[in-house]
């Protein structure tokens, strides 16, 4: 009696239900529709009312936008090579700071792992705006505004607590056994870290710089505060495209699904990772 | 019941460490002693950075609020509580710290209600809810940035998407200028919002659904559990874990929030939609008063560090190595 009801009950919310999950996620589709369709408009078509549906695709949008970059006095290509370099550093050093510190959080010999932790974590919550106030007065009384490590080192260090806690997690799943047979062996401990330890923590390592990467590239608020031309990363030169020529549609949409793309490939290829790991590792 | 999906109390998990049971073959007190120091210098380039860039600006800011920092030259002398007695007075400060909670709380709660819905309905592994779960990962996968001019150029009140649609079908009058009305300026803001990171709460909440055990659903569904009673005395007691999660980091994440406000309205129409972040950018780098930007800054430090508890309960305890 009870399965018969069941089904009875359920089965027609249930299929409105479905209905209902499907139109929300067509509907949160419209934005990339937009924006995917139009950076592949010829100029003329981009604008109109009613919106155009049938046109030639072309990638003239993103040829011009590569070129010259509308509204700015270095190109769009240049915005995203610093967009890149900025993101590579910030990972190179992210990581180079994270993976021993995580290390050293889980010594056995290290007493206040517990404490040091938690404060890293915490750091989290910190707001990145109010760094924002001297980092901008200290960089610009040192002559560091608009150059690439006035970005890198702050990125570093609010990435610092998602990459350190996935590491350390990571480091605690291993299991105690596999570094005892190794030491029963006679290896030492640079030998237990690099032959034993390091393969194990590649994933770990792989999941923190694809974060950090992430991040990176994706920062608004210290890129906008702290560089003017020569390091101005590619959101920064996006936002701007509205101001000096009105909106040209076709150019800013071109250059948002260049600064997009990578991001959307990364994050449908290792899925699980990005959501794993922008989470602290908290769910797997 | 009472396995919380393999989650550890609080505290079990913290002392294990690699190096644990490895007897040491020194003598202990030196070996300890020696571990200590090494533990120290491998965390000193982190602990370095995160002071320079965390408690390095909070000291920065305590001091600078207590003076009238003038960025270009002029002096500037020791006032002392002045900055802070200006803001408990200031309607502009007032209302900004409170349209910023009033918008953590909407965005953040309507989030979690969608992010349950979507993860609980694409539960079933099906082809088509793995599409759909796809699908649900574009818009987190946005730069912020962008998103914030995609819906600006959408919400266009000449050739935006939204008004021509929208009215096509009905539902709207007639040409609408989304941005330049405080109350639908809100609503933007709100929607992009909740576009861009719903898909994270769901995905966080799925990755936890998929956890649980499927014994239990079956047992219940066996014992003649209504889907209603399923839900409220099994799935949702069960799932608390990863909502908290997801509601802490999300409200970490939406106070932080500073893109799409900027982009979409800058504070605007007036300073209807100025939150704190907002504020203190405009107030530090666009009027240089550097003072009253930090007093306004460590007012928001110190509201966030409320969360910090929080964040370590739930982050801290969960992410523990699961063992079984």
């Amino acid at each position: 009696m009870t399965m018969s009801t069941h089904s009875n009950f359920s089965s027609v919310p249930r299929y409105a239900g479905r209905c209902l999950l499907w139109l929300a996620l067509l509907l949160a589709m419209v934005p990339i529709v937009f924006l995917v369709i139009t950076s592949l408009k010829p100029e003329g078509v981009t604008r109109t009312v009613p919106p155009t549906w049938v046109f030639h695709p072309t990638i003239e949008n993103y040829s011009s936008v590569l070129s010259t970059g509308a509204g700015s006095s270095v190109t769009f290509g240049r915005l995203l090579f610093n967009s890149a370099a900025v993101s590579v550093g910030t990972v190179i050093l992210t990581i180079a700071v994270a993976v021993p510190a995580a290390y050293g959080l889980t010594l056995r010999e290290f007493r206040r792992s517990k404490g040091v932790s938690s404060w890293i974590l915490s750091t989290y919550m910190f707001p990145p705006i109010v760094a924002v106030i001297p980092l901008f007065i200290i960089a610009g009384s040192i002559g560091m505004t608009d150059r690439y490590p006035v970005l890198i080192i702050p990125y570093a260090a609010f990435n610092l607590p998602i990459a350190i806690w996935i590491l350390r997690n990571s480091l605690h799943s291993i299991p105690v056994e596999v570094q005892e047979a190794a030491l029963v062996d006679g290896a030492n401990r640079p030998q237990i870290m690099w032959h034993i330890l390091a393969p194990l923590l590649m994933p770990a390592v792989a999941t923190a710089a694809i974060i950090t990467l992430i991040l990176a590239w994706n920062e608004f608020l210290l890129a906008l505060s702290l560089t003017r031309a020569a390091a101005k990363t590619s959101p920064v030169g996006v936002q701007e495209f509205t101001g000096l020529y009105g909106t040209q549609w076709g150019n800013l949409t071109a250059a948002s699904c260049m600064i997009a793309a990578p991001i959307v490939i990364c994050v449908l290829i290792l899925r699980r990772r990005v959501v794993s790991g922008l989470a602290f590792g908290a769910v797997k | 019941m009472t396995s919380q999906t393999g989650i550890a109390p609080p505290g079990t998990r913290d002392q294990l460490a690699p190096g644990d049971r490895i007897k040491p073959l020194a003598p202990q007190r030196a070996l300890e002693r020696r571990g200590r120091s090494i533990g120290w210098a491998l965390l000193a380039p982190a602990m370095i950075l995160l002071l320079l860039m965390t408690v390095g600006p909070a000291i920065f800011l305590i001091y600078s609020s207590l003076h009238n920092i003038q960025m270009f030259g002029g002096a500037s002398g020791f006032v002392g509580l002045r900055n802070f007695q200006e803001l408990l007075t200031d309607a502009t400060f007032l209302h900004s710290l409170l349209v910023t909670l009033a918008f953590v709380v909407i965005a953040v709660g309507i989030e979690l209600i969608v992010g349950l819905a979507l993860a609980l309905a694409l539960a079933p592994k099906t082809r088509a809810n793995g599409v759909a779960a796809t699908l649900l990962l574009l818009p987190f996968a946005v730069t912020p940035v962008v998103s914030a001019m995609v819906f600006k150029q959408l919400l266009d009140p000449n050739y935006g998407w939204v008004n021509y649609y929208l009215s096509k079908v009905g539902l709207l009058p007639g040409q609408m200028d989304w941005l330049a009305n405080p109350s639908t300026a809100w609503i933007a803001l709100v929607a992009l919002d909740i576009w861009q990171w719903t898909p994270f709460v769901a995905l966080i909440i799925l990755a936890g659904r998929q956890t649980l055990p499927q014994e239990v659903f079956e047992a219940a569904s066996v014992d003649g559990s209504r889907p209603w009673q399923t839900f409220r005395y099994i799935t949702l007691p069960m799932l608390a874990p990863f909502l908290a999660i997801a509601v802490v980091l999300r409200s970490i994440q939406a106070f932080k929030t500073f893109d799409s406000f900027q982009v979409l309205t800058g504070g605007g129409p007036g300073d209807s939609t100025e939150i704190i972040n907002l504020g203190i950018y405009r107030t530090a780098l666009q009027s240089f008063q550097v003072g009253a930007a930090s007093a306004v800054g460590l007012v928001f430090l110190l509201i966030l560090s409320a969360l910090v508890p929080l964040l370590l309960r739930v982050v801290g305890r969960n992410a523990e190595p699961e063992k079984g």
